[in-house]
């Protein structure tokens, strides 16, 4: 009897300490998770898509979804050694996306690109690598390190700062017209496995970028300034102590972050034709998401966060609303994105890979 | 006694609020200056003050031609009135509208605050106009729209806010029937998808075009939505792909109609596909954003060819050509130039100037001069209808002939197609 009677006790404090927020918040949870499986189902008992088609989706995802990536490991790097949101990331990006149209349209125009497409995109990728990463050093010492010791909002706003100079600057220099890629022959053929073709622009710049981020990683990993690095990111005082130029770091984090920029910048260009100065807005706050969905300062949940993203926004509009039958879903993908963003964050603060470095600070 | 001061007070604060009321009453309402009586208010200018006209169109990102375009047809109107009026020289303040609803709201809140300003021209994009007009209107200002086609701005029953609101350029109303009609019976198309950006504009001309396509028999297959700022059109395009659409109508903007065409070369299942789009791509931009993937993309377009246009037309071309260098460079300058002339001759019937030389306008009489005034217009035969629709419609589709921004000249890239 006894027993009974606490039981029913503990079981009405637990109902007790449920709130109005937690059933909300739950009802939202199961929602997002009914809508998911019931437009999946839905989607797929349909058959409105071929398996090409699906698989086209994919590759569309991933293709944007590594563009995303790269942008997200400046954002996580330099999160992760300042604590810092450096959000004229994205311009850094477009600044790259600009070198190399400079330099792309002259090598079009001569034929060099046509001819020779490795020479020329080794050309066209290095140049906007340096120019992205010396906007991103001239930022960084010019901008952000009288910041260096400010806590608050102050080096968040200079940053927004930094990223409507840069827009507004590049406007004034070049104009304010969308200016077109060139679109070399090679880029536009595609190979074929089976049913399925793959564009040979999306399997280079999935391919590089997978190469690109394995390469960063190793640096960061393997390295002597990548171990100094993580250590700063870690404890930046301890590492001072132990003789690391926390300066020395910083800089190196901004050239890692600023070439990576320049790759994404080139990429991005090369797949969706178009550069002008407001381009680098809505990727780089994508890639900021991706890199809080991975876990902001964890390299590989930027890249996982990433692809989630673009993976996400390409397939899930297809996948989820046109099985409930919902009309015009594309205009959804930033809305099935970001709430998928927030869901993933509701059952994971941390993010996806964030755990492994909040455990070691802790 | 406290009850005393605080009745002292009340009393105090009445008589402030009833000063105030009737003070704003004088501002805002019925007015009498110099010589002239007006229910909404009176513009005074000074002797040899200059005479305001305000503007706002699109003058910077991927839209600028469309705007600047405009806005060069008002500074060749206000040339051929000889830079004056009624001896008061013209002065032109032009605000960038960025052809959105904020920027919209930005540019008619400054336009409205601006003192003396006497009427506003402008602006090229609906989603600008229909948060701008109705600010202007609250401050008696009437606004003379000069590219802006969303049907809902000049629809019968529409609300008081735009009663200053008028345009000397047709309705998408009539666009989207005569599309609906060329992509029906001309190109005897089955079936067709529609993309809108959520711009009044397109959301409107899509709708519009899809229900009369409808009417003749047609297949809407699905009614698609983008943003504007989208860039990847890969899975939208594969989305339609599935439908397989005779014709995808997209009446969108410059930087994602662009994407779309780019992308659709490399979507399988869109080979016999055609796309088509609206008046707002009409410009060298859209042909260096799209690049060689504009060759055979039509778009429907009032009738610009000489023939189709009032007499001084040809002439306007030339003068456009020797203060600018460069042939028109979109598609609206003529509908600004009779938006200018409209207004230029609302504006000397109403307008009374007193023994010293200053000019005094009317707000109310000057709105119901702008909509009783008719004229030859080099667009066309300009006569407002009690919504304020002043211009006439002739269809026409022009189609791109090649991918070089440099060879874009109105009538030869794009090129008319039909009738």
């Amino acid at each position: 009897m006894s027993q009974s009677i606490v039981a029913r006790e503990s079981w009405l404090g637990a109902a007790a300490r449920i709130n109005a927020v937690d059933i909300v918040l739950w009802a939202l949870r199961i929602g997002v998770v009914l809508v998911v499986v019931v437009g999946t189902i839905g989607s797929l008992i349909k058959q409105r898509y071929t398996g090409a088609q699906w698989f086209d989706f994919v590759m569309f995802g991933l293709t944007i979804g590594s563009i995303y990536a790269q942008i997200a490991l400046g954002y996580t790097m330099v999160y992760g050694v300042l604590r810092l949101i450096n959000f004229a990331h994205g311009d850094f990006m477009m600044c790259g996306a600009f070198a190399g149209y400079f330099v792309a349209t002259p090598l079009q125009n001569s034929g060099f690109l046509e001819r020779s497409p490795v020479a020329g995109m080794a050309a066209i990728l290095a140049v906007a690598m340096v120019v992205s990463t010396a906007v991103a050093l001239l930022t960084e010492r010019i901008a952000y390190r009288p910041f260096r010791r400010v806590i608050g909002l102050a080096p968040l706003i200079c940053a927004i700062g930094v990223s409507f100079f840069l827009e507004q600057t590049f406007r004034g220099m070049f104009g304010s017209a969308v200016k077109a890629y060139p679109t070399p022959s090679w880029q536009r053929a595609s190979f074929h496995i089976g049913a399925v073709a793959i564009p040979r622009i999306d399997a280079l710049v999935i391919g590089l970028a997978v190469v690109f981020m394995a390469l960063l990683y190793l640096i960061v990993q393997r390295t002597r300034m990548g171990t100094a690095m993580r250590a700063t990111s870690e404890d930046p005082e301890a590492a001072a102590l132990m003789g690391i130029d926390v300066n020395k770091v910083v800089v190196f984090t901004f050239v890692l972050g600023g070439a990576m920029a320049g790759i994404a910048g080139v990429f991005y260009a090369f797949v969706y034709k178009q550069v002008y100065f407001f381009m680098g807005f809505t990727p780089g706050i994508k890639a900021f998401g991706a890199a809080v969905l991975g876990g902001i300062g964890n390299i590989p949940g930027a890249m996982l966060g990433g692809f989630f993203l673009g993976l996400v926004e390409s397939i899930g509009p297809s996948i989820f609303l046109d099985g409930l039958g919902i009309p015009a879903p594309y205009q959804l993908r930033d809305v099935i994105a970001f709430t998928l963003l927030i869901m993933v964050l509701i059952f994971r603060p941390q993010g996806l890979l964030g755990e492994r470095m909040a455990k070691k600070r802790a | 006694m406290r009850t005393g001061t605080d009745k002292a007070r009340r009393g105090v604060l009445m008589a402030l609020a009833s000063t105030l009321v009737l003070l704003a009453s004088q501002v805002a309402g019925a007015a009498t200056v110099g010589p002239v009586t007006d229910p909404l208010g009176v513009i005074r200018i000074p002797k040899g003050a200059p005479l305001v006209i305000g503007g706002y169109w699109v003058l910077s990102g991927p839209d600028t031609a469309l705007g600047l375009d405009e806005k060069r047809g008002v500074e060749i109107a206000m040339k051929d009135e000889g830079g004056s009026l009624l001896g008061h020289p013209i002065k032109l303040d032009a605000e960038d509208d960025t052809c959105n609803a904020e920027g919209g709201q930005t540019a008619a809140t400054k336009l409205a605050a601006t003192p003396n300003m006497v009427i506003v021209l402008g602006p090229g994009c609906s989603s600008a106009a229909t948060p701008g007009a109705p600010i202007l209107w609250q401050a008696g200002i009437v606004n003379i729209c000069t590219a802006c086609t969303a049907p809902a701005l000049t629809a019968p029953g529409r609300k008081p806010e735009y009663d200053g609101f008028a345009r000397t350029v047709f309705s998408d109303s009539e666009q989207g029937k005569a599309d609906a009609s060329y992509i029906s019976k001309v190109m005897g198309a089955k079936s067709v998808v529609t993309v809108h950006d959520g711009s009044p504009y397109a959301q409107q001309l899509a709708t519009v075009m899809a229900d009369n396509f409808e009417k003749l028999g047609g297949k809407v297959l699905s009614r698609e939505a983008i943003a504007p700022t989208d860039v990847d059109m890969h899975p939208l395009l594969t989305r339609i792909a599935s439908e397989k659409p005779d014709v995808v109508y997209m009446p969108i903007f410059t930087a994602a109609a662009a994407q779309i065409l780019r992308q659709s070369k490399e979507v399988p299942g869109l080979e016999k596909t055609t796309l088509m789009g609206g008046a707002s791509l009409l410009s060298a931009d859209f042909i260096e954003a799209a690049g060689p993937a504009v060759v055979g993309f039509r778009i429907g377009y009032p009738d610009l060819s000489p023939e189709a246009m009032g007499k001084g037309y040809p002439k306007f071309v030339e003068e456009y050509k020797t203060a600018y260098n460069e042939a028109p460079i979109s598609g609206f300058h003529a509908n600004a130039y009779d938006g200018a002339m409209l207004a230029f001759k609302a504006i000397a019937k109403v307008a009374k100037t007193d023994s010293a030389g200053n000019l005094y306008i009317g707000k109310k009489a000057l709105r119901d001069a702008v909509f009783d005034t008719s004229f030859d217009g080099i667009s066309g035969p300009i006569k407002c209808d009690q919504w304020g629709e002043c211009s006439q419609f002739k269809p026409s589709v022009l189609e791109f002939t090649s991918g070089d921004p440099k060879t874009f000249a109105i009538g030869k890239n794009p090129k008319k197609i039909w009738p």
